[in-house]
């Protein structure tokens, strides 16, 4: 066997090595982000607007908006006080008091949006999501118009659609940190972000109070219905507030007890969007040095073996000469 | 009965068991570049801040070791160096299989392989990657036009459409002609595919001239390196193949020389790029020096892939032995591979922010998949079981057949030239 | 042709005829570049950082209008070091630079400039190479590395999609609502003060803060805010001059 011959063999191996210590290096491969894949309602329903806009309708149809005059709750409180026509001013689309009949059963997308132009795909219906729009079945002695006046939200033009999803009739979800852990509030949190940092440290958040349980109390008095509550929407906290919870405390000593607050500094987030993680410090790059290492000593043990090997390849070998030569 | 099938079976040789591995690793990357094909390049672990990785080092590579087909070419046809054909024979049809694996990885790489023709149709000219493009198509064409008097020798095409053969041995009249065009298209996408990273102004590392420099300069150095590998190592394992030393030690004696000079480029290179401060670049370039990458940087690239072959190529004593000098044109090529890849990494591990005030700087990853790694080998594979049947079947490497048939008349017309 | 009859002239000869293609083929382009004509609107986008809360509701709606998969974000919200206690973010939409570099960089011009100013993608034509991705500065390109085919869960809180979802295998990345804008043309509205025909993301936003426009029209509200207050692009020194503007936060009390 000549040295050449050698060190081809011994290349192989240094090959064979090289290449397994990149495999068992990369064995460990990613899992797979699942994809999250809701679940879509399925509403039934002729209404026209749903053939092109029919994931609103779904979320539409089975929301209060939906279901205004169809709601049990609805139903039963009307059928108890007479059927009187004027909830139906609100509670259906296009009441006529002359005839007692309507349109469109619930608050229909015409109810907000307005009769639908004859070419519309081509014609927009523009929404102007103003507050006076909700306003007008929203008014104050259904809703706390006044409260919502004084709020720091009105004061700055914010409009009802940036809390509420008008179609669903419901708050709208937030994604990430703020939105699954924190039900309602999260919408809170996700703008008041300073308040993110110092709340969780509080007794209160500790013993289960979110943001609404305090800035969001109920104006009318509990025992009327369930929906026209009434929610105080100028979020702001008073002394009744306080003692709703705490009233037989009210004239006991001041709580002495002292909540640490942790300094919190606001670390330099760079969330960024695609694929690829960043860190602050570089990370190993790939097995490849080491696969060449492996390789090398592969190459090493192959100078070695090789000789053992070329003893059985010539066995190999003079057998076939043997057998060539008897032929 | 069961002897007679027994003996039907082929016996084992070393050749045998080399084509049954390489079979065996091709057999894993098509498995996984099926997988690439169906589930789409979420199986890689490239990402948005890593778009390129593993398989876009194999076509740099791939296309870098093809260099020794223009560059010899060149050499032969050009320059006058005649007795150099028979080894420009060799490199061209290393060239042709080079640019073959380019063009599988890439079909890979791309997100929507099916549009691989689109950048022939819809032409942008200030892009690089067009250029490139364009190019390896143009130059892969004048690839088969000068590997067709090769082809034209197999037995079988001789026996079955003597015609063709006749023809596609005839091309060898246009040979000057090709290798000017394929110098022209070389010199351009050689050097294009190292400013294809250069002209990136986002990523400091590499927004710098002599990145293409570089790259042309290692490509031909890497080129030429393995064809003499290749040539060698052929005639070492079979007895017919019958090579011309002198050539082969004198190519090698150049490449030594070229070392000298593609060290000298790199070192000013990675030098200049030390003096004073500036965000990204500063940080890639510790990445290749004292970071993650120093390994392939100091073993791989310098000591391995440019100190160790330029001494044993340059010291007469080793030259002349084949095991070195074999030893150091294998390592020219794993230098070059690894400055491939460390190009590659270096520049995008780093990421700039684009924040205002002062630029920070954070770190990516990138470790390529089980699957890049098998679809990258089977490739790889490819690459040496098409230039092993070549070199057997095709008679790529041989030195004896010029002084025969046509050349022989060229041949003596060289002679009769008064120098 | 015989042999060895390939000299010194012919060599010249076909050098001369490469340079020539060459130089005519720069000239083509020449002329291309200089009748890349300016529209008569050049759409630019403000943000108003004193205003930004970072409520991320832009990235929502911009998911929703564009059917953007859930880990890709057009328009990202970057929380940016505080100032006097206060948080600063920087929301990141495509900067539609004047000289992008992705379009520069792009094989086969899936990304190019509409005559209004948007860089625009052509998914139609994109090969998914991502060299746009190595190329561009802020990191506002995305590539599909899987097909998004479940339902989009932000569909239809935060609006209904109003353009085609892009398959696996290519680069996508914010339009500035070119599809909003093009049909607000068309009936007549203006971009920037009609909702109908402003990007999503500048509609959503509940604290005012993202201002669309036209700067060719020196009345419009962004041409008044850039000559109002002092403001600033990113990475300027890259000679990309994009087309978003910020309008830095004040520390308090100034």
């Amino acid at each position: 066997m000549t040295r050449l011959e050698r060190f081809i063999l011994s290349l192989i191996f240094a090959l064979l090595v090289a290449g397994l210590t990149l495999v068992v290096a990369n064995a460990q491969t990613p899992d797979p982000q699942t994809p999250v894949a809701p679940t879509t309602q399925q509403g039934t329903t002729e209404s026209r607007c749903g053939n092109c806009h029919s994931d609103f309708q779904n979320t539409w149809f089975t929301g209060a908006h939906g279901r205004a005059n169809s709601d049990p709750v609805f139903s039963e409180s009307w059928a108890e006080q007479g059927k009187p026509g004027a909830c139906l001013v609100c509670h259906v689309t296009g009441y006529d008091p002359a005839t007692a009949t309507w349109q469109q059963d619930g608050v229909s997308c015409e109810a907000c949006h307005g009769p639908a132009p004859e070419d519309h795909p081509n014609e927009p219906m523009p929404v102007y999501r103003t507050a006076d729009l909700c306003g007008r079945c929203h008014s104050d002695t259904r809703f706390g118009w006044e409260e919502w006046k004084v709020s720091a939200h009105y004061q700055r033009d914010m409009t009802c659609t940036v809390c509420h999803d008008p179609h669903s009739a419901s708050l709208k979800t937030i994604e990430g940190d703020y939105g699954q852990t924190m039900d309602a509030s999260g919408l809170c949190l996700n703008c008041h972000k300073d308040y993110s940092m110092e709340f969780p440290y509080s007794i209160h958040s500790q013993k289960g109070i979110k943001c609404v349980d305090c800035h969001l109390r109920h104006l009318g008095d509990s025992s009327s219905d369930e929906i026209h509550t009434m929610p105080d929407h100028s979020f702001t906290a008073n002394l009744s507030t306080c003692t709703s919870c705490h009233a037989d405390q009210m004239h006991a000593p001041a709580d002495t007890t002292v909540i640490p607050i942790e300094s919190t500094v606001t670390p330099l987030v760079v969330e960024e969007s695609g694929s690829g993680t960043k860190t602050e410090t570089p990370s190993p790059v790939s097995p490849a040095g080491y696969a060449g290492l492996a390789g090398l000593i592969g190459l090493a043990g192959g100078m070695v073996l090789s000789p053992w090997l070329e003893r059985w390849y010539r066995r190999a070998n003079n057998s076939k000469e043997t057998k060539n030569d008897r032929e | 009965m069961m002897k007679k099938l027994a003996l039907k079976l082929p016996k084992f040789t070393p050749w045998l068991g080399w084509v049954v591995f390489l079979c065996l690793v091709i057999g894993a990357g098509v498995v996984a570049g099926l997988i690439v094909f169906w589930k789409g390049l979420s199986v890689t672990n490239l990402t948005d801040l890593v778009p390129w990785g593993l398989w876009i080092a194999i076509d740099l590579t791939s296309i870098a070791i093809s260099a020794g087909a223009f560059s010899l070419c060149a050499g032969v046809y050009l320059i006058g160096l005649k007795r150099y054909q028979p080894v420009a024979r060799t490199a061209t049809f290393i060239g042709l299989i080079g640019y073959s694996m380019a063009l599988l990885t890439l079909l890979m790489d791309i997100g929507r392989p099916d549009r691989f023709w689109h950048a022939i149709v819809y032409w942008n000219k200030h892009s690089l990657l067009w250029e490139v493009t364009m190019c390896v198509t143009l130059y892969l064409t004048v690839l088969v036009f000068e590997t067709m008097p090769i082809f034209a020798k197999m037995e079988w095409l001789k026996k079955r459409f003597p015609k063709l053969a006749k023809i596609m041995n005839g091309t060898h009249h246009y040979a000057p002609y090709l290798a000017v065009v394929g110098l022209g298209l070389s010199m351009l996408h050689q050097s294009s595919l190292g400013a294809m990273y250069g002209v990136l102004k986002a990523r400091p590392l590499w927004y710098r001239p002599d990145i293409s420099v570089l790259f042309i300069y290692s490509a031909v150095a890497a080129g030429m390196s393995v064809t003499i590998f290749v040539s060698m190592l052929s005639a070492r394992l079979s007895k017919k193949i019958k090579v011309d030393d002198t050539l082969l030690e004198r190519v090698a004696y150049f490449i030594g020389w070229m070392l000298v000079g593609y060290l000298y480029f790199r070192f000013w290179d990675a030098l200049s790029m030390t003096y004073t401060y500036e965000p990204g670049r500063t940080e890639g370039l510790r990445l290749l020096t004292s970071g993650p990458l120093s390994f392939n940087f100091w073993v791989g690239e310098m000591l391995l892939g440019i100190v160790i072959p330029m001494i044993l190529l340059l010291n007469n004593r080793t030259r002349s032995l084949p095991v070195w000098r074999m030893l150091a044109l294998a390592l020219v090529v794993g230098g070059v591979v690894a400055y491939r890849w460390d190009t590659n990494l270096s520049g995008f591990l780093v990421v700039l922010s684009y924040l205002p005030g002062q630029p920070v700087i954070t770190y990516t990853k990138y470790v390529p998949s089980l699957i890049e790694f098998l679809a990258g080998f089977g490739v790889v594979a490819y690459g040496f079981l098409a230039v092993s049947l070549g070199v057997r079947y095709l008679k790529v490497v041989d030195h004896t057949e010029e002084i025969e048939e046509e050349h022989a008349h060229e041949l003596e017309l060289t002679k009769t030239i008064p120098v | 042709m015989t042999e060895n009859n390939f000299n010194r002239r012919d060599f010249l000869k076909i050098t001369a005829v490469g340079v020539t293609a060459l130089t005519g083929l720069r000239m083509i382009d020449r002329a291309e570049a200089s009748s890349g004509e300016v529209g008569a609107h050049q759409w630019a986008m403000v943000i108003d950082q004193s205003k930004c809360i970072g409520c991320g509701y832009c990235t929502l709606a911009c998911r929703a209008h564009n059917d953007v998969p859930q880990d890709i974000s057009w328009n990202q919200v970057i929380q940016v070091e505080d100032i006097d206690g206060k948080d600063v973010f920087i929301p990141r939409p495509c900067m539609h630079c004047a000289k992008a570099p992705c379009v520069d960089v792009c094989p086969v011009k899936a990304s190019y400039y509409r005559p209004d100013g948007i860089v625009m993608m052509d998914y139609d034509r994109c090969i998914g190479c991502r060299y746009c991705e190595a190329a561009c500065p802020y990191n506002a390109r995305a590539f599909n590395w899987k097909a998004f085919t479940e339902p989009n869960p932000v569909v239809p809180e935060w609006g209904q999609p109003e353009v085609e979802r892009r398959g696996r295998g290519v680069v996508e990345k914010c339009s500035f609502c070119y599809q909003r804008i093009d049909r607000g043309l068309e009936l007549g509205l203006t971009p920037g003060v009609d909702e109908g025909a402003t990007p999503a993301c500048v509609v959503i936003c509940p604290v005012g803060a993202r201002f669309f426009g036209d700067l060719k029209d020196p009345e419009s509200n962004v041409s008044k805010l850039l000559r109002e207050r002092v403001s600033y692009q990113l990475r300027i020194d890259l000679g990309t001059s994009p087309r978003v503007y910020y309008l830095p936060s004040e520390p308090q009390g100034a």
